[in-house]
């Protein structure tokens, strides 16, 4: 904690020590415009994914959690766009190990060979609601296949049989009769399962879930969690885990990002974020929710008002009208910078470092 | 249930004996009806005056059917529903019709779980908020303007908003427009059907605080019915646990979350990721899926999942008993089981 503190947009070695990084994503901009105005989905994100380990993205709704993953997938559509920033992914050769490539996203074609070579092969999305997320008039085996196919260039015949395997190892009941099912024939947690199963019959090497059990049960939850953290395990997959709820991050994840309007506010192992966080709204976030077992009836300390709205401008930080420790005079003037402040903490708060980020919009 | 004789009636609001609600399924072009789904079959409870009830359990087990039963919104299939009121006393409201429960409703609200479907985008929020005033012909229009500029401030609204829309609220505001409406016309008891679970978790505190502020200053009894454990452990002081239209447990909020006598209760508890990094348990495997209500299983409707099923548990159903002091659970081993709560 001694070192000065140093900006992350200048930082060039990784946020996290010791870890190697797969996708270093550096002062990215995707906004909508739409006819009410200009939405800064996210704002200037920087942040760093750790290969082979599961990093959290959390915060409200609105905040540009979604925004990221579809950013780094390049699946961000009209009226939407990347304004300016960096995405670079690192790729491996899976026999070897070693690095092979180093590429910018964000210079790439969104639907031209290379992304889409690289989407559903290298990084795979899993969306929150499976049914809406599922075509209705393919059967699941179709929509596996299809990638199968795409990509590791096999016959259909192969293609069957590996996603009769893929939905047996995600543990479907029955695989040899899913692949013949329609997604509306399944119950929800099949469905997840079978979303999940999509996502990685090409054994893609970083996993986007956004928030994949929010919809479902608390026991179909934990049956899904249990699934994914197996195969995390196994294939030593990097997962980035999107949502709300701070149980299946403390239960999941071994890094988090917290997100606040398109920010990241802070970056930490998990056991920094919950034990030692930095950030006021990272504090007050843990705070305003109830702590299955706690056996107190402490009153819950919300967060006062409300997340303003995408297309306002609000001048100095972000979060400085609910922050209960915003300094008049200096929070409502200068947007503070995403700092280092430990080995593997990064903070974006006057509180605890003065770096102001020079390239935020101040007219 | 049959010993509430421990339990002073005065005390009570509400007595559900044996309530069931089924749901025909039809099939075909002339919708022949093929079967039943069992939505609520035999749920007994009592609530407390001032009490929260917690009424937990996962979606298809018929907690929200429960609730909007015993509003009687749904029109029960059997079993007896009986309310306290306090002008007219102890009155039955499985029977009544149209005119009787006019009576009665003031007395009994509802908030939903969706603050966008359930407040009319064509009406505004005064209309919205005032709506029961109307219908029950309470006050001068002066009266009610009056009345529903109170409402929102009670609910931490500016009472300049009411001529606005749904549309120009957020979703913890909606929520709170939805309160206001069902708080219009004083009642005793507000069944809060899922009323945070659409919400932000910060905003999700605000109301869950303000719930809890309007039941002191009201002296409200709440049924609340919910999925999220931590928001039900957080503001019951009695839980019932469902599984497939049944109660499977019922007790004090900290005897059912520390010490469950239900199977079900304990693999629930155990499948609630623990908001804490260094406590990193694995969950009880419960294999399988909640059984359908159309085609429950024999005997226990748990037991095909249960990893403490026996034979007797294949064959017979186990009535909810009392095992412990106003402890309640449909386990044919409750007091023979040691069985791991919330850690």
């Amino acid at each position: 904690m001694n070192q000065t503190p140093e900006s992350v947009a200048e930082k060039t070695g990784a946020m996290f020590e010791g870890e190697d990084i797969i996708i270093r994503v550096r002062d990215l901009h995707t906004y909508f415009f739409t006819d009410l105005g200009i939405s800064r989905a996210l704002n200037g994100v920087n942040f760093d994914i750790p290969r082979g380990k599961v990093m959290g993205v959390v915060g409200e709704s609105g905040c540009g959690k979604s925004v990221t993953a579809l950013s780094i997938m390049r699946m961000v559509t009209k009226p939407g766009r990347i304004v300016k920033g960096q995405i670079t992914f690192y790729r491996q050769d899976r026999a070897t190990g070693k690095q092979v490539e180093e590429i910018d996203l964000t210079s790439l074609d969104p639907n031209g060979p290379k992304m889409r070579s690289l989407r559903g092969a290298e990084m795979a999305i899993i969306f929150q609601e499976p049914m809406t997320s599922l075509n209705p008039s393919y059967t699941i085996g179709d929509q596996i296949m299809e990638g199968i196919i795409l990509h590791q260039k096999v016959d259909a015949a192969e293609a069957e049989r590996r996603a009769i395997d893929i939905l047996d190892r995600v543990g479907m009941a029955n695989p040899k009769l899913v692949v013949k099912r329609y997604p509306h024939e399944l119950s929800g947690g099949m469905r997840q399962r079978a979303m999940i199963s999509l996502a990685l019959s090409c054994n893609p090497s970083v996993l986007f879930a956004d928030e994949p059990t929010t919809a479902l049960d608390v026991t179909t939850e934990a049956q899904i969690l249990d699934l994914m953290r197996e195969l995390q395990a196994q294939i030593n997959q990097t997962i980035v885990f999107i949502t709300h709820n701070l149980g299946v991050v403390a239960q999941m994840c071994d890094y988090v990002s917290v997100m606040y309007l398109g920010r990241v506010v802070e970056q930490a192992t998990v056991d920094d974020i919950f034990y030692n966080p930095k950030h006021p709204y990272t504090s007050s976030l843990l705070r305003s929710i109830p702590h299955i077992g706690s056996r107190t009836k402490e009153r819950l300390q919300p967060i006062r008002g409300v997340v303003p709205d995408p297309y306002s401008k609000i001048k100095g930080c972000p979060f400085h009208p609910r922050c209960d420790k915003a300094m008049r005079g200096i929070c409502d003037v200068k947007v503070p910078g995403l700092t280092m402040i430990g080995k593997n903490h990064s903070v974006r708060c006057f509180l605890h470092s003065d770096v102001v980020e020079e390239t935020a919009n101040v007219q | 249930m049959s010993n509430e004789m421990t339990i002073n009636r005065d005390e009570l609001l509400l007595e559900v004996k044996d309530l069931k609600k089924y749901f025909p399924i039809r099939r075909g072009l002339i919708r022949r009806s093929s079967g039943v789904v069992k939505a609520v079959d035999g749920v007994n409870l009592f609530v407390k005056k001032g009490e929260t009830l917690g009424l937990v359990g996962e979606s298809g087990c018929g907690k929200t059917t429960a609730g909007r039963t015993i509003l009687r919104l749904y029109t029960p299939t059997g079993g007896e529903i009986r309310f306290n009121d306090p002008k007219l006393g102890w009155v039955n409201l499985e029977k009544m019709d149209r005119e009787e429960l006019k009576k009665v409703r003031p007395n009994m609200q509802i908030i939903f779980q969706d603050p966008f479907s359930s407040l009319d985008p064509r009406m505004t929020v005064e209309r919205i908020v005032s709506e029961p005033l109307a219908i029950n012909n309470i006050g001068t229009p002066a009266e009610r303007h009056a009345r529903v500029a109170e409402l929102l401030r009670i609910v931490g609204m500016r009472p300049e908003y009411m001529s606005r829309y749904p549309h120009a609220f957020s979703g913890g505001q909606r929520q709170r427009i939805g309160i206001a409406r069902a708080l219009a016309l004083n009642p005793k008891l507000i069944i809060c059907d899922e009323p945070v679970s659409a919400l932000d978790v910060s905003i999700q505190a605000q109301v869950l605080n303000l719930l809890e502020d309007l039941q002191r200053d009201f002296e409200l009894t709440y049924i609340f019915v919910a999925h999220d454990l931590s928001v039900v452990e957080h503001i019951s002081d009695r839980v019932a646990v469902m599984y497939v239209g049944r109660l499977v447990e019922l007790a004090k909020t900290e005897e059912l979350y520390y010490s469950p006598k239900h199977p079900y209760t304990e693999a629930l508890m155990a499948a609630v990721p623990k908001p804490d990094p260094r406590r990193r348990d694995r969950p009880i495997k419960l294999p399988g899926e909640v059984a359908s209500p159309a085609n429950p299983p024999s005997g226990c409707y748990f037991h095909p999942r249960c990893r403490y099923a026996k034979e007797i548990c294949r064959t017979q159903t186990p009535p909810l008993l009392e095992v412990a002091p106003e402890h309640y659970s449909s386990c044919h081993f409750a007091n023979e089981l040691n069985l791991r709560g919330v850690l």
